[in-house]
């Protein structure tokens, strides 16, 4: 496994926090996503998309519900295409299968287009190792690998950079001039990687789905490295996670509606291949071997809670990331491997070890937009809530995340609200002690444990003069029409006298 | 030769069926209703299709232009082979083409390119591994077959100033050409130049991708379940926005590309 740096997600936010240039990026890319993907469901029409999410969610359920089926058909079909299939129990079988194939061939030089997989498994490294020379293709991903970095986005792997550095290190790595035209700079990694194309013995790939009834890997690309990949090199290998197969090939027009919106707004990518085998004797060009490794690394742990199960779902559009305040706040580096924003924090700790990654499920305000936007329908934010239950009942003391301080404060807490009498004493109590502290209402540095442990992340807002109790005597206590059961028919948010004082 | 490696497949799936929480040798499900369909079905549901695209053609290559338009190509309607020559003409002369390679497709037979792409100063690659495709080399022409050199074709494609080639669909939901292999169509034809023209015939356009894959899935089934090896879909030109976000046309694959609509 690639370095796991789960376990730092809180003091690796505090550092991104300070990181000026990361908080630039971060800036720039802004809501831009995220303003194509609504403006392109608005195009569609928001109960037809409804519909599209709604079908996609039910082939994803029931091919995973029937893994072992979909995978045995999906095998046959490969195989009676001309391909060979290969099954990787983990992150080490793979990369020795994927190193096995290239060095048995001979192959120098392989070129790749974007896998996340393959991060995952830092297949890159291992095939410099045995000597593979590796060149990511996808613009992104080649700017992470001259820099040495791992992807911090699902889909802009390089999203962390302004283009001021990656100027910078264009001309620090090849010696091109330092310039601030984007277009020049996507100029220079088209000329160096073109040669390295057709140098190749093998092309890597990822995969976006896998149709099973027809034995088909399909990828979903935008600059036409994918189709050079797969299309120059003797070898193809394509490399992904066991979750992709979807049963027919009618089942992939919905996939391709929802994905390249959901993703960059786009209704539809530039290219989209599919790839069934090796070349044919009839066809002109092509790979003479195609191979595909499927790989389990931790995926069967997902699949057998059912309370997870749902995460395999994932088609990996990054729309989660992108509507996300924790990530648009922390970057993707942060959560410490590479699937960053709250899909990552779902199922990093699962496939890393919870204790390992025992911060993710709390890297989360809970507000649910991430459930709102997902393609699929995951739910995201429960997912996040059974992580927190597991580690809170874990048994493994190194599994358990809740602290004796914390345990202590939820005890107090569930005895003063039990106590009005009390609750309403110390709250005033509180109020009066934090005052020094605030600047409008803010404490952004608290001087003592707990507040202060609370303060490093982020801001605590002094308790209001006006409890929630004293509106309710006050505005609610006497007009027993709108009664204390809540009984009454429509009483909008809008009109509520609790809703016109809340600064109170 | 076929090899294994890794877990064998029977332990791999047998992981699967325990996460599942069923035993080892748990029959395989009932089939999913779409895998479930017959060729019969399929091919019910094919004459509804054929209907379908009987009609209302004029509005469906309507469709497919605006679409492309928005999705980046340069649309030409040609109601006539005139029109579409002329065309191809227009941009050879505006880019200042100087190698073309095109592929061997049936359009190419319907629409007489080789005379508009015969000209002084143009140097033209054939894509013809089939000998038997008609007509003979003439000057300032290169027609690759089986005695050509595999590395001087795909040197001639890389070098070319412009790709020409066929569709074998069109997909008006997407504004999307569909290529599939064929003896006589290189993978790079479409991919490797700086500039890609395409073909469409109108009785190759289709509404929407569910119609593009039921067509697909019928081939695969009266093939002996064969696809072919790739089913590429082009839509527009290569892209990225991988730089803040910024769009810049054209990386690896085409920045300019044409498509002719043939009617």
């Amino acid at each position: 496994m690639p370095q796991v740096k789960t376990q730092d997600f809180f003091p690796a936010s505090e550092l991104s926090m300070q990181n000026a240039q990361l908080q630039e990026a971060l800036k720039r890319a802004g809501t831009g996503f995220d303003g194509a993907r609504q403006e392109a469901i608005a195009e569609v029409g928001h109960d037809i998309w409804e519909e599209w999410r709604e079908e996609a969610r039910q082939i994803k359920v029931h091919t995973l519900e029937h893994l072992d089926y979909y995978l045995e058909l999906l095998t046959e079909n490969v195989e009676r295409a001309g391909g060979q299939v290969h099954f990787a129990k983990d992150a080490a079988q793979a990369n020795a299968i994927v190193a096995e194939l290239a060095t048995s061939r001979g192959v120098r030089v392989a070129v790749k287009s974007k896998s996340m997989v393959s991060e995952e498994l830092n297949l890159n490294e291992f095939l410099e190792q045995v000597g593979v020379e590796v060149y990511e293709t996808d613009l992104g991903e080649y700017i992470i690998q001259l820099a040495g970095e791992s992807p911090s986005h699902l889909v802009a792997p390089a999203l962390h950079k302004t283009k001021e550095e990656v100027s910078q290190l264009l001309h620090q790595k090849l010696g091109v001039p330092l310039t601030d035209d984007i277009e020049a700079m996507a100029r220079v990694a088209r000329d160096v990687l073109r040669d390295k194309f057709f140098q190749a013995e093998l092309g890597i790939s990822g995969a976006n789905f896998l149709v099973a009834e027809t034995g088909t890997l399909v990828i979903i690309t935008n600059e036409g490295n994918g189709r050079l990949c797969t299309s120059a090199p003797r070898i193809h290998i394509g490399i992904t996670g066991m979750e992709k197969v979807i049963p027919s090939l009618q089942d992939l027009a919905v996939f391709l509606r929802l994905l390249p919106r959901s993703a960059t707004g786009q209704p539809m990518t530039s290219y989209v291949s599919m790839i069934s085998g090796p070349r044919r004797d009839n066809d002109e060009d092509g790979p003479e071997e195609f191979h595909l490794v499927l790989v389990d690394n931790g995926r069967t742990r997902l699949l057998a809670d059912p309370d997870l199960r749902e995460s395999l779902n994932c088609i990996r559009c990054g729309a989660c990331l992108n509507i996300c305040p924790v990530y648009q706040k922390v970057g993707g580096h942060a959560y410490g491997w590479v699937y960053p924003g709250p899909i990552g924090a779902v199922i990093s700790p699962t496939l890393v070890g919870l204790k390992q990654a025992k911060d993710l499920p709390f890297a989360s305000s809970l507000c649910g937009a991430c459930r709102e936007v997902c393609p699929v329908k995951i739910n995201i934010p429960r997912m996040l809530l059974h992580q927190r239950h597991l580690l809170s009942e874990s048994p493994d003391p190194a599994e358990k995340s809740v602290t004796l301080t914390e345990s202590l404060l939820a005890r107090l807490f569930t005895s003063l609200m039990s106590r009005p009498a009390l609750l309403n004493t110390g709250r005033k109590l509180v109020r009066l002690l934090s005052r020094p502290w605030a600047r409008n209402g803010i404490i952004r540095r608290a001087p003592l444990p707990p507040a202060s442990r609370w303060t490093r992340q982020r801001d605590l807002p002094v308790l209001p003069q006006r409890s929630f109790r004293d509106l309710w005597k006050q505005e609610l206590g006497s007009s027993e029409g709108i009664s204390r059961t809540g009984a009454s028919d429509t009483p909008s948010a809008s009109e509520s006298p609790v809703n016109r004082s809340q600064d109170g | 030769m076929v090899e294994h490696l890794g877990t064998p497949k029977a332990e791999f799936l047998a992981s699967i069926r325990q996460a599942l929480g069923r035993s080892a040798a748990s029959p395989p499900v009932p089939p999913y209703p779409r895998l479930a369909e017959s060729l019969a079905d399929l091919e019910a549901l094919e004459r509804e299709l054929r209907t379908r695209l009987e009609t209302g053609r004029d509005a469906r290559l309507e469709a497919l232009a605006q679409t492309a338009t928005q999705r980046g190509w340069n649309v030409k309607r040609a109601p006539n082979p005139e029109e579409a020559l002329e065309y191809l003409s227009s941009v050879l002369t505006q880019l200042g083409v100087k190698r073309a390679v095109r592929s061997t497709e049936e359009v190419f037979q319907e629409l007489a390119v080789d005379s508009t792409l015969h000209r002084p100063g143009i140097q033209m690659t054939i894509v013809a591994r089939d000998e038997t495709q008609p007509g003979e080399t003439r000057p300032g022409e290169t027609r690759s077959n089986k005695n050509h050199s595999g590395a001087a074709l795909r040197q001639s494609m890389i070098d070319a100033d412009i790709g020409i080639t066929g569709a074998d669909y069109a997909v008006a939901e997407t504004g999307s050409v569909v290529v599939l292999p064929r003896a006589g169509l290189s993978r790079l034809v479409s991919l490797a130049p700086p500039v890609h023209l395409a073909l469409v015939r109108p009785q190759d356009v289709v509404d929407t991708l569910d119609d593009l894959f039921l067509l697909r899935r019928l081939d695969y089934h009266r093939n002996g379940r064969d696809m072919g090896s790739y089913l590429n879909f082009i839509t527009g030109p290569s892209r990225t926005a991988d730089i803040e976000q910024t769009l810049v046309v054209g990386v690896h694959g085409p920045k300019e590309v044409h498509m002719v609509i043939l009617g």
